[in-house]
């Protein structure tokens, strides 16, 4: 069984090493001319995650509640729940409600299925936040359209500890 | 994992037609790989990646998980009581091992 909080995580791209950033110095390079790891690994924003999980598709706003504390005290479980608005016959219902928090550094958490059979579009999960964040539920309509509600979170003990 | 531990949270019996809420937790570390635990070793990642819930046979929920779901995953959902039968719940976990559960309902 793992510890609740990660001793530490990997970072993807390791920092410089002393000694090069020794070399880079008596070089007298510009500031600029630093090679920027943090720079490179600019996360894709919001919208390009929502649009490659909508095909394109710009979804709405409004019809989906998105419930998620403000403030997280502890990353590692972040209580959501998710409704939409949806009279759940076989010709109208939510098809799939997908979760991105954008600075995960995986940031599709996770997708719930539903059906006709739900007889209501109302989902309740736990998640981790790597850091402070805006978190997006996107929900698929059977008609083809798509509806999106975010939160902008404050997460105060990340659950990657060195925040990465 | 030796043991699978599950809690499946829902009514007994319901009337036709009525919307039951069903409350799913489990235990499991859901370890997201790549941190390091306390002897200095890399954690490979190991997550139940996929619940499905099939009631009656037919499926009435699907929830993906990927490395953003909390350790000790908790999920709640609703399904329309139609029919008395079972729900049968089947978990996945990466590298292919698979957990079953079942809860019956009973509809009046």
């Amino acid at each position: 069984m793992s510890s609740p909080i990660s001793p530490a995580c990997v970072h993807p791209e390791p920092a410089l090493s002393r000694r090069e950033v020794m070399a880079v110095g008596a070089a007298g390079l510009a500031l600029g001319a630093l090679p920027a790891p943090a720079r490179a690994a600019a996360p894709p924003a919001l919208a390009e995650l929502v649009a490659r999980i909508t095909e394109g598709a710009v979804p709405e706003r409004g019809r989906i509640t998105f419930d998620i504390p403000q403030l997280v005290e502890n990353g590692n479980s972040v209580d959501v729940a998710i409704q939409v608005e949806s009279p759940m016959t076989d010709a109208d219902h939510v098809r799939w409600i997908h979760i991105i928090a954008e600075k995960n550094p995986f940031p599709d958490v996770a997708r719930f299925h539903l059906g006709p059979r739900s007889g209501r579009a109302e989902i309740r999960a736990t998640l981790r936040l790597a850091t402070s964040q805006k978190v997006a539920a996107i929900a698929a309509l059977s008609g083809g359209g798509y509806v999106i509600a975010d939160a902008d979170i404050v997460v105060t003990l990340s659950a990657c500890i060195d925040g990465g | 994992m030796a043991s699978f531990n599950a809690r499946i949270t829902m009514p007994a019996e319901a009337k036709a037609g009525e919307v039951v809420e069903v409350r799913v937790l489990v235990r499991h570390p859901m370890d997201r790989g790549g941190q390091v635990d306390a002897e200095g070793r890399v954690v490979p990642r190991k997550i139940l990646n996929r619940l499905t819930v099939t009631y009656a046979g037919e499926p009435v929920f699907r929830y993906d998980m990927h490395t953003g779901v909390s350790a000790n995953p908790f999920v709640s959902f609703t399904t329309r009581a139609i029919e008395t039968g079972e729900l049968s719940f089947e978990w996945r976990e990466d590298g292919g091992a698979t957990f079953t559960r079942t809860a019956r309902l009973v509809v009046t």
